[in-house]
């Protein structure tokens, strides 16, 4: 699911052209269409780094935490995961929408991490970390 | 046939075309992995040229009319096709409808939405007509297929006239927005299989029409080579689409009898998502051997193996790369591998290793309990080993894989999908599949198999209706959906005998308030006779037969009055909150005990309590149970209520149950309601152990509250309805289906219990009068004469 195809299934239920509104969002997003494969580029460049560096941050505030607790088995798989997790972001830079996101990450989530234990709470820490990780570029 | 269970019916959104950004992203996705620089490339230049795309489309949206009048005017005569043309709904000033009022778009505002003119020049026509022929003669035009003859309109018929011009009208919208998708996916998958749909004899006339409007719209574009060469791609295609004939459905290959024999329309396949499937084959280049590997490893592992746990497999990557073994042989290795066993073997119970092994090997869930005991067979013998040799030397692997082809997830789009797995089957696809560890498909054909069992619509063995102060609500960290509950309008909940009321009729349990060594059931009636003769009995013996043997002094009105708001309240009033004016109307005779719990239950302090702090589900429970005595059946009389409440309100809610023939038939006029029934949920609750006890066992501590029945036997024959039913089930040995219960069955089981009841009833009363002094149906409560 995109930006685009979002545009044509609303004016398809309505049987008519696109809007000159909807025009305006498809040309937004083809505008910032440099912009966001340029985001998705660093992203794809860095996500080691992201993550990395996002733990070492997320591991200063919140120490007790699973991927912390010297399992080095639980370690690699939540930076695992967090790297998923951005580069399900990249796609939603480049889909224009968060649909992608929702679809292949967030559904069904809390759920998982709930039965595999690990505090919701300090997971939402972990990605705040990640997110801020991102802000020098 | 009725099913007794469900999986879930978790909401899919199947893809339904291709844009350029989704076709790129989702070909990422399937192989975890960053977009490569091709894509990326790829995505620059559909962003770069979407400027001119959107001016195409503006073009076209703009002369939308003219392009259709155009193909129309080609393919009927002696007529104005336009007029047939039903006018778009104007949505003009509705929001997102207008052009920002600062930035207008380079283009002209449109006009295309504006309204058509009704009536059609007949000249004007003519002359578009003229002009056009003309021109067409001088422009290169596609040649006009064979066979080709214009159709009379007058002859064509109103009707056919108006679906023929929508469906112009209907092809060139899709065009523009194959345009602004930049990919001819959408007109793919709408147009091929029309030409079965349209009827075939103006088959030719149709992309003569698709034609003209082909070159009316290139008309528009006349220096501009690159916009032309696009619209001309789309419209080829549509019109290449249209031509071939109606394309067949895939069938789901199977060999085992119990296939469903599923169809998928092309249609589904072509707009689904593409999967790529890979192969592996001796001349494929090195990076290409590779992304075949890591797809057998996602396939199998779930998981990016290499990148979490370190873990490679040298060896025998190296031996599939050279071909020493195929790609089957890889996969089967990979299955017998230490990390497969660590990872989806010695984690969970041996049901659900069989459902991930169908997802790793098979790329589906199981789909039969047949299937899924003839695996369970050959894991118990010879192990896991065992099991990963029959599903990757299966027909079927066969069939879908071969020997080259690298497994795949065969998911919505890419095969038609079971029903009686679907829940479970579209869970075992997600990527939280190997966290989840109990065997969902199992325990949803066990279910199948199953009678219905006590549950509620919110979940298998969830009945938040039963009244506890505080926790109505489920957990949030289970989710019910899973397992929703099949409870429809006539199934109703099973319900327990608990009260003194009908244990004479059709039910034989000696119902929990008879229970030896027990109080039982404490049934006020209040004698309005004596006092509206003005004179008690208090000190004489009352006569056998009369329920008067009570005490009629004024304590005794009290003690009715006590248990009414014991009753409706569920504990005793404050003071502030009697309804003292009621109690002496009541005392002195002038209202009976049915019009004092009205007035009860329509005062101030009621009606806080338990309506407005309420939500309306539970308020109507709740009501319910304090003033019928019963828990409500189910949806059909919940179904009535709702209603009842949304149109009337509180008030009439009270006034229909008071006046309902249930409850004259149970209490009357002067009898205290008490508690007739209960759910085997609530009836748990109160045990010491607080939770549902097991069915068929019978629970130590009952025996100690002095119920001297089993579990068991209450649930069976003290249920009201559900009884004959089972029992001839269980007499005829038919399997225990489907209990759910016929709203008439029920009727007509209730008007024989009652008759029965009644008939019992006079007997006692004819006996009583000769042999015993009480009767034994309503048992009074006796009050020490003081």
């Amino acid at each position: 699911m995109s930006l685009v195809m979002q545009v044509i299934q609303n004016s398809d239920e309505e049987l008519r052209y696109p809007t000159p509104g909807e025009m305006r969002m498809f040309q937004n997003f083809c505008k910032t269409g440099e912009r966001r494969i340029r985001i998705a580029s660093i992203l794809a460049e860095n996500e080691q780094r992201i993550v990395e560096r996002g733990s070492w941050r997320f591991w200063k505030r919140c120490p007790v935490t699973p991927s912390n607790s010297g399992n080095l088995r639980k370690t690699s798989s939540c930076q695992r995961d967090q790297g998923w997790y951005v580069r399900l972001v990249a796609y939603c830079v480049l889909a224009g929408n968060e649909k992608p996101l929702a679809d292949i990450g967030t559904i069904g989530m809390k759920e998982m991490y709930n039965s595999l234990g690990i505090p919701l709470a300090n997971w939402v820490e972990a990605v705040r970390c990640l997110k801020e990780e991102r802000s020098p570029f | 046939m009725s099913t007794t269970a469900n999986g879930g019916s978790p909401v899919v959104c199947p893809q339904r075309y291709h844009t350029v950004p989704t076709t790129v992203i989702t070909q990422a996705e399937q192989q975890d992995r960053y977009l490569k620089h091709s894509e990326l490339n790829e995505l620059a230049s559909y962003f770069s040229s979407g400027t001119k795309l959107m001016e195409i489309a503006a073009t076209l949206t703009q002369n939308a009319e003219a392009i259709v009048s155009a193909g129309a005017n080609r393919i009927f005569v002696w007529g104005t096709p336009m007029a047939y043309l039903e006018k778009p709904p104007n949505r003009k000033n509705l929001p997102g409808y207008n052009v920002f009022p600062r930035q207008r778009i380079t283009t002209a505002p449109q006009e295309t939405l504006k309204q058509q003119a009704p009536f059609y020049p007949f000249y004007q026509d003519w002359i578009s007509k003229v002009v056009d022929l003309g021109r067409s003669l001088l422009d290169d035009k596609d040649p006009v297929p064979e066979g080709f003859s214009p159709i009379n309109i007058r002859r064509y018929g109103p009707d056919r006239m108006k679906k023929s011009m929508r469906d112009l009208s209907w092809f060139l919208r899709y065009v523009t927005y194959a345009i602004v998708a930049g990919d001819s996916s959408i007109l793919t998958v709408n147009v091929k299989g029309l030409r079965g749909i349209i009827p075939e004899d103006v088959t030719i006339a149709t992309v003569v029409a698709m034609q003209t409007m082909k070159w009316k719209a290139l008309t528009y574009f006349k220096a501009d080579a690159e916009a032309a060469a696009i619209i001309k791609q789309h419209f080829d295609q549509m019109i290449a689409d249209y031509q071939v004939a109606k394309p067949t459905v895939l069938l789901r290959q199977g060999v085992s009898n119990d296939q469903q024999g599923l169809q998928l329309p092309p249609s589904y396949s072509s707009a689904a998502a593409h999967r790529p499937k890979l192969v592996m084959k001796p001349n494929l280049s090195a990076t290409e051997k590779q992304d075949a590997i890591k797809a057998a490893y996602r396939q199998v592992f779930e998981r990016d193996i290499t990148r979490a746990y370190g873990v490679s497999l040298a060896d025998l990557e190296s031996q599939v790369k050279s071909g020493m073994i195929s790609m089957k042989e890889f996969i089967r290795h990979l299955g017998q591998s230490r990390l497969y066993r660590k990872e989806f073997y010695e984690p969970f119970v041996i049901s659900r290793v069989i459902e991930l092994a169908f997802r790793h090997f098979l790329g589906r869930g199981v789909s039969s309990i047949e299937e899924f005991q003839e695996h369970f067979a050959i894991i118990s013998k010879a192990g896991l080993a065992a099991l990963i040799n029959a599903l990757v030397d299966s027909q079927e692997y066969a069939d879908y894989f071969g020997e080259e082809t690298v497994p795949y997830l065969r998911g919505l789009g890419l095969e038609a999908q079971e029903c009686r797995n679907w829940g479970a089957q579209i869970d075992l696809f997600k990527y939280s599949a190997p966290v989840r560890k109990v065997p969902q498909f199992l325990t949803l054909f066990g279910d199948y198999q199953k009678p219905l069992p006590d549950q509620h619509p919110y979940g298998a063995g969830n009945d938040p209706l039963e009244i506890q102060f505080g926790a109505i609500f489920p957990p949030e960290n289970t989710a019910h959906t899973a397992r929703p509950a099949i409870f429809d309008e006539d199934s109703r909940r099973i319900l327990i005998n608990c009260g003194a009321g009908l244990d004479k009729g059709a039910s034989h349990s000696p119902g929990l308030g008879k229970a030896p060594g027990s109080l039982g059931t404490r049934v006020l009636r209040f004698n309005r006779s004596a006092i509206t003769n003005g004179h008690t009995l208090n000190g004489k013996t009352p006569k056998a037969g009369q329920s008067t043997n009570v005490n009629f002094s004024s304590s005794w009105a009290e003690v009715v009055i006590h248990g009414t708001y014991r009753q409706v309240f569920g504990r005793d009033v404050y003071d502030g909150q009697r309804q003292t004016a009621a109690e002496i109307k009541l005392k002195s005779g002038e209202i009976t005990v049915r019009d004092f719990i009205r007035q009860v239950a329509k005062s101030r302090p009621f009606r806080s309590l338990y309506w407005e702090s309420l939500y309306i589900t539970k308020a109507i429970e709740y009501i319910h149970r304090r003033l019928m005595g019963r828990p409500t059946y189910g949806r059909r009389e919940m179904n009535h209520y709702y209603d009842l409440c949304a149109r009337k309100g509180f008030y009439a809610l009270v006034d229909d149950i008071l006046d309902s023939s249930e409850y004259l038939e149970a209490f009357g006029e002067d009898t205290v309601p008490y508690e007739r029934y209960i759910t085997p949920r609530g009836y748990a609750l109160r045990g010491l152990r607080g939770e549902l006890p097991l069915p068929k066992v019978a629970p130590e501590d009952h025996h100690n509250n002095g119920f001297h029945s089993s579990y068991k036997g209450m649930d069976y024959t003290g249920v009201i309805g559900v009884v004959p039913h089972f029992h001839r089930a269980l007499k005829h040995g038919m399997p225990q289906s489907a209990i759910s219960i016929k709203l008439e069955e029920v009727k007509q089981l209730r008007a024989e219990m009652t008759q029965r009841a009644a008939e019992q009833a006079s007997e006692d009363r004819e006996e009583s009068s000769e042999f015993s002094p009480q009767p034994e149906a309503v048992q009074p409560v006796e009050v020490a004469p003081q």
